[in-house]
């Protein structure tokens, strides 16, 4: 067995060595189940919605989970706390996974794989909208330009017309002349405006377009400045660029910190988590705008990110606290790692109970109440035959109020194996409170054409566990890799001392 | 008060000082090893375990904000449901008066939960430690007007079972009390 001593110098860490057959189980599993995934979707063409909809419920789950890792890293930072310096490691190991997840979602983002359109309907509608809007501009514009330009001529003719009137009255009276004066200058204002508008090829092209296009999609058309796919792409790198840049950076500072042990890496973290969480908050916040409040433009909340953030980062917490559990009984940071840490990580995962419930309650409460009918969609979807059971017994029953209850005394935050039996409840809740948001839509958009909308695809399910155990499969593989890369606490950070030390 | 005249001499307890948290916190394993049941210390600042030193067991305070926290929620959700659904079934906005009234209903309950357990807290919390009171013997001693400086302090009753006179004295300097003064009512 690895792992600390007693009397043990605690300056080189603690060392993880893979399990040669776990690795070999993840690796396995999460390739072997994305290899015939992705096979199931060329053999069944005419799935590959039904199973966008799987993979993307799968690739959010787990990068969840690496984006509440990379939260708790940085509020660690930014917060200049001491007590959880034992387990940042964990943390920081668990956001790093946020690159491999968000490349296993690119499969999502690509037209390629008939995901994206299935998912995301305004690509394809914003797509035939402009198609059929450059049509009808095309045919219309050579008797639109025609119309157009008379009409500035006539607007010219007018202020002619009216300026010879001027010139022909003779000795006007002061009254009169004022009269013609004003109507010269609001004739010359019409001209000028009818000539400002570019009668060029392109310049009439797109003005019919806009007209056509709004015509066609007039919601599409008011979102185009957002929902556009050069913006998308922008959008999806800043993305990656973000959440895996601070992974990184965050990650790579506390390894250079365990090798020369210098406190400078120490506060460069600390100072530039503060800055850092803005771009953080923004880009989840968007990500999940993106991926999954675009499940159906037409739909909006504000509480969006904040929602998904809550379930991150509670989740995130839960699985360090599993993995806490894991790693002692294979005999690493015995050592190192108290109930007393156990009993704070408890405090927190409570914590984060009781504000996700907060704001789930809050965002159905105001639509519940508002009565909107843009705004009640969302919930009268996932209100429709076994949905309504569906979020009573697990969203409302299951995700708040059993932990709630559960993790109400403080005995059970102290005993290991009791607290991460309600971090699994909890991680479990999390993958339906997911599969709620995500797979409600899939039944009404698939068949949204046929006429004959379904609430469920039948048989579709078994993607969605496929898709899960692919992408845990892979996630839990490149977990241990990243264990097994560093000592599994930040070893020479000058926090370490207190960490180990902590009462509360 | 009734023992609060200061013509009587009955002994109170001894007020003992040590010179460091650190020499405080293992004395009061001490203490709380020989038994004592009736004792406490008193710092400038909170020192990080010394519950645990003391062998203090678990409050009663938070099944106090649990009671309260209880008694706000029903307290919130029988006050609504039973004016606004059984004895004057108010519709608002066309929602339904029956049981799935409930989310127009959670915010009071909420706030109601929180505004008993703050009192149950604030009150459990005064009763638990006996406040408020006129006065009490620790404001005799000289020494004890230290604990808000620079003293750490150690005070065993002289009403604990295990008290005695002198052998608790000797005790105290043992565990490395510096000064140990007597306090009288």
């Amino acid at each position: 067995m690895a792992g600390l001593k007693d009397g043990d110098d605690y300056r080189d860490g603690e060392r993880f060595k893979i399990p040669a057959l776990l690795q070999l189980l993840c690796l396995g599993v999460g390739g072997g189940g994305t290899l015939l995934f992705f096979i199931l979707r060329f053999a069944m063409p005419e799935k590959a919605g039904a199973m966008g909809y799987s993979w993307l419920f799968a690739v959010i789950f787990f990068l969840s989970l690496a984006v509440g890792g990379l939260f708790w890293t940085m509020l660690h930072h930014a917060s200049n706390s001491g007590w959880g310096t034992v387990v940042r490691r964990l943390m920081e190991n668990l956001a790093s996974l946020i690159p491999f997840m968000l490349v296993l979602g690119l499969p999502l983002l690509v037209s390629f794989f008939g995901f994206r359109d299935a998912l995301w309907e305004w690509f394809p509608k914003r797509e035939k909208a402009l198609h059929h809007a450059e049509e009808a501009a095309k045919s219309e514009m050579p008797a639109y330009v025609a119309e157009r330009k008379a009409a500035v001529e006539k607007a010219a003719a007018a202020v002619e017309a009216a300026k010879k009137e001027l010139a022909e009255v003779t000795s006007p009276s002061p009254g009169h002349r004022v009269h013609l004066e004003r109507k010269i200058a609001e004739l010359q204002k019409k001209a000028d405006v009818l000539a400002k508008e570019d009668l060029s090829e392109e310049g009439a092209m797109a003005t019919l377009t806009d007209k056509h296009f709004l015509h066609e999609a007039a919601l599409l058309f008011k979102k185009r400045g957002y929902l556009n796919e050069t913006f998308w792409w922008i959008r999806q790198i800043f993305y990656f660029v973000v959440l895996a840049g601070i992974a990184f950076l965050l990650r790579g500072w506390s390894l250079k910190q365990d090798r020369d042990g210098d406190p400078k890496w120490f506060r460069w973290m600390r100072r530039w988590s503060c800055g850092l969480l803005l771009f953080f908050a923004t880009a989840w916040t968007f990500l999940v705008f993106d991926w999954l409040m675009g499940l159906d433009y037409s739909w909006f909340s504000t509480m969006w990110g904040v929602y998904l953030f809550a379930g991150a980062a509670l989740n995130s917490m839960g699985f360090l606290i599993i993995l806490l559990t894991l790693l002692r009984k294979a005999g690493y940071l015995k050592n190192v790692v108290t109930m007393e840490h156990y009993h704070l990580m408890g405090k927190l995962m409570h914590a984060f109970v009781i504000f996700w419930a907060y704001i789930a309650f809050s965002q159905f409460f105001l639509i519940w109440y508002a009565n909107i009918t843009e705004e009640t969609k969302f919930f009268l979807t996932r209100n429709t035959g076994f949905w309504n059971t569906y979020t009573i017994a697990f969203l409302v029953i299951g995700h708040f109020f059993v932990p709630f209850v559960a993790l109400l005394l403080r005995s059970v935050k102290k005993l290991p194996h009791v607290i991460s039996l309600i971090a699994g409840w909890n991680l479990l809740m999390h993958a339906f409170d997911l599969y709620w948001i995500i797979i409600p839509e899939r039944g009404p958009s698939l068949t949204a054409e046929s006429g004959h909308v379904a609430i469920t695809i039948p048989g579709a399910w078994v993607f969605d566990i496929l898709a899960f155990v692919s992408v845990g499969g892979l996630f839990g593989f490149f977990l241990l890799r990243q264990l097994a890369s560093a000592s599994l606490f930040p070893c020479r950070d000058p926090r370490l001392d207190e960490s180990l030390n902590v009462v509360n | 008060m009734s023992n609060s005249s200061s013509s009587s001499n009955e002994l109170f307890g001894y007020v003992a000082e040590f010179s460091s948290a650190t020499d405080l916190y293992h004395a009061a394993e001490k203490v709380r090893d020989a038994g004592f049941r009736r004792w406490d210390v008193h710092t400038p600042y909170p020192v990080h375990g010394m519950d645990h030193a003391m062998g203090l067991g678990k409050s009663w305070l938070s099944a106090l904000v649990l009671c309260g926290g209880v008694t706000g929620s029903l307290t919130a959700l029988a006050l609504q449901f039973f004016t606004q659904v059984s004895l004057y079934p108010t519709v608002v906005q066309d929602k339904p008066t029956n049981l799935f009234t409930i989310p127009a209903f959670f915010p009071v309950t909420f706030e109601l939960t929180i505004l008993f357990s703050a009192f149950a807290t604030l009150i459990g919390l005064f009763a638990l430690i006996m406040l408020p009171r006129w006065n009490h013997p620790l404001f005799n001693s000289p020494l004890f007007s230290k604990f808000s400086n620079d003293g750490f302090l150690l005070v065993i009753e002289a009403r604990d079972p295990k008290f005695k006179r002198e052998k608790t004295k000797e005790l105290l300097s043992e565990i490395g009390a510096g000064k140990i003064e007597e306090v009288t009512y």
